[in-house]
């Protein structure tokens, strides 16, 4: 399956200095309805990329359960943005990693990020990038010493995100419809 | 936007049976649109085009083309190779401009594909001439996407002084405006954006005048997020409106950054997406009802959906509000009704009506402008200048509910618009030539009588043959055997 990260929209040099304006923090169970819809809106976004990344129909009720069952994992990493001043106490971002082993290759514990995504209002204001910075911090933290991010191959904002953030691809996947 | 439907001009009051009366107006409108669109079918064939290229030049005799043509020509081509600044001095380039469409949104028809759209565009190119007294070549072109668009009318560039779009489809059009204003050295301009969108901000100064609001502070709604509003929404955020307390409602509601479109418009339609990040703080949700409730100006520029706009919409409004209902044929709301309802100031997009926001006001001043001034480029601090003089042209007749902004027949107004637009260009250091107001002023108001003393030459001498009598029971039948 494709996993995926972006709603790093515009997030580029010469933008504004940061002004957060959210605190990010683990995610908890009452989390998840809110985690689920922005997590469906990220695989729409995906869908507009290409059509063998089309959204089912119960996806949100779909992303519940997925979330439901990341939130009790060791190796899983959900990690919500929450609003302040305005929209105080209202997630207005998501992202969600695990740590895996790799059995052939070295460094051996990476860091997946599968999931990144911010609300539009929220963009270039480097609330992504802080979004991203929490995220690695608390995979290394898993004892990750390689981290990776998966997002539909045509998204050329998602790959401007992580180049200027010193990600580089190192596997692709390609796909054929059967 | 502009398309003016027949009929007197009337000045009617505000009870809710005017609206009805109103309505059978529209009835009759409609007949009579419906007839004028057959005899123009006739009088296209009888006349075969509306334009034709002439002379500027006497032609004593035939050795005389030895100055127009060989040999005499090849030194004026060596000073151009020269200085290629020369082509505005030495051929017709300072006047000329091409009309350029890809036919892909063809007045409200939709993708009428580049031949169907050469009749609008030699109409065009007619008004250009008729109003302006701009040399405009109608030139619809067989291409589909936004970059090819862009890359033939750069091509067409060494002949031209100007380019005015037309009738290309949302979001292409903003892609290909943006794209040849920044690389093109003439001006650029799309019509329907901003021709529209001058033509509302000068009517919504002089609304906001009269209602006692001022630009800065008023709650604006747009309706429709098309060409035209999404140029209204720019100009208006360039006069400092209050962009945060704008509501832009389209198809699916009121735009705000929250909506569940917003990723699909970051990739398909940027100019939206930026609106509705800057629009909207308070992220109302709901549709026109929910953003209309308080708000103190509606202009409504939406697909033509008769009744889209209750009186119910315009009740809820601030007291008096303006509301602008410029969807052709049928407005939005009826003016009869939205004046019922409590509106102060009222504008359609026809000519009928009073107050009409026709981009025919706004056009030919502006071309005459920036080719008086050989301007490199016309930016939106331009199209606001323009906007500003023309609702300055309004007060010489009196600023009224029913008199925001003139009427074609107001003629005076539109040699100072363009005085007004080649001052702006040396201001801002965009002019080739460098002259003062009455200058400027004086070349406008020659240049653009010029090419109604050049009708009226012609038909005298017959060289324009008179209309055909009108037929009466057979149509086309007469004039056919003509062509």
């Amino acid at each position: 399956m494709t996993e995926n990260a972006a709603g790093a929209e515009g997030a580029g040099e010469g933008e504004t200095p940061p002004v957060h304006g959210v605190r990010v923090r683990p995610a908890t169970v009452q989390d998840i309805p809110v985690m689920a819809g922005l997590l469906v809106r990220l695989k729409r976004l995906n869908e507009e990329f290409d059509p063998l990344l089309k959204v089912r129909e119960d996806a949100e009720e779909r992303a519940g359960k997925v979330l439901q069952a990341d939130l009790g994992q060791p190796q899983s990493l959900l990690l919500v943005a929450e609003g302040t001043g305005p929209d105080e106490g209202k997630v207005v971002g998501v992202s969600r990693a695990l740590v895996r082993e790799r059995p052939f290759y070295l460094p051996e514990r990476e860091g997946v990020i599968q999931d990144i995504y911010l609300l539009p209002a929220y963009r270039r204001h480097r609330v992504g990038e802080y979004l991203l910075s929490e995220t690695v911090r608390q995979l290394k933290g898993k004892g990750a010493s390689l981290v990776t991010a998966e997002f539909p191959a045509q998204n050329q904002i998602a790959t401007r995100f992580y180049a200027k953030r010193g990600f580089r691809p190192i596997v692709s996947t390609h796909a054929k419809r059967l | 936007m502009g398309g003016a439907l027949p009929g007197s001009r009337t000045e009617p009051d505000s009870t809710p049976d005017r609206a009805a009366e109103e309505s059978q107006q529209s009835r009759e409108a409609e007949e009579e649109t419906r007839e004028i669109s057959r005899r123009a079918v006739d009088l296209a064939r009888h006349y075969a085009g509306k334009i034709e290229v002439v002379p500027r030049v006497p032609v004593r005799g035939l050795r005389d083309f030895a100055y127009w043509y060989t040999p005499g020509i090849a030194q004026v081509s060596r000073e151009i190779h020269r200085d290629p600044g020369l082509a505005f001095d030495l051929t017709g380039r300072w006047n000329t401009i091409a009309i350029v469409t890809d036919g892909s949104r063809v007045l409200g028809l939709g993708d009428m594909g580049p031949e169907a759209a050469l009749p609008v565009m030699e109409g065009k190119a007619m008004l250009f001439k008729y109003l302006g007294g701009v040399d405009a070549f109608p030139l619809p072109v067989r291409v589909k996407d936004a970059s090819g668009l862009v890359e033939t009318v750069e091509r067409l560039e060494p002949a031209l002084g100007g380019v005015n779009l037309e009738d290309i489809a949302s979001p292409k059009c903003f892609q290909v405006l943006d794209e040849l204003r920044a690389r093109l050295s003439i001006p650029v301009w799309h019509d329907d954006q901003l021709g529209t969108a001058a033509a509302v901000v000068a009517g919504l100064l002089n609304a906001l005048k009269l209602t006692g609001r001022r630009i800065e502070t008023a709650s604006i709604v747009l309706l429709g997020a098309g060409a035209a509003n999404l140029a209204t929404a720019r100009l208006l955020k360039a006069l400092h409106a209050d962009l945060g307390a704008m509501m832009v409602v389209d198809q699916h509601g009121i735009l705000n950054a929250h909506r569940e479109d917003m990723d699909s418009l970051m990739l398909h339609h940027r100019w939206k997406y930026e609106l509705a990040l800057s629009t909207n703080e308070g992220r109302r949700k709901g549709g026109l009802p929910e953003a209309l409730a308080g708000a103190e100006v509606l202009v409504a520029a939406s697909t033509p959906t008769p009744g889209l706009v209750t009186a119910e919409g315009i009740g809820s409004m601030a007291p008096e509000p303006v509301v602008f209902a410029l969807a052709n044929p049928e407005p939005e709301i009826w003016p009869a009704v939205a004046r019922a309802a409590g509106a102060k100031v009222v504008a359609t997009g026809r000519s009928d009506f009073p107050n009409q926001v026709n981009n025919s006001l706004v056009f030919p001043g502006v071309f005459r402008g920036v080719l008086d001034a050989r301007a490199r480029s016309i930016p939106d601090e331009v199209v606001i200048t323009a906007a500003r003089e023309l609702a300055k042209g309004a007060e010489a007749r009196g600023i009224t509910p029913e008199h925001i902004l003139p009427t074609m027949d107001e003629e005076g107004v539109f040699p100072q618009m363009a005085a007004t637009v080649a001052s702006t260009c040396v201001e801002l250091g965009l002019a080739r030539v460098h002259r003062s107001r009455e200058e400027f002023l004086a070349l406008a108001r020659e240049r653009m009588e010029r090419p109604k003393r050049l009708a009226e030459v012609l038909i005298r001498n017959g060289l324009i043959p008179p209309m055909p009598p009108e037929p009466t029971g057979n149509p086309s039948g007469e004039m056919e055997e003509e062509t």
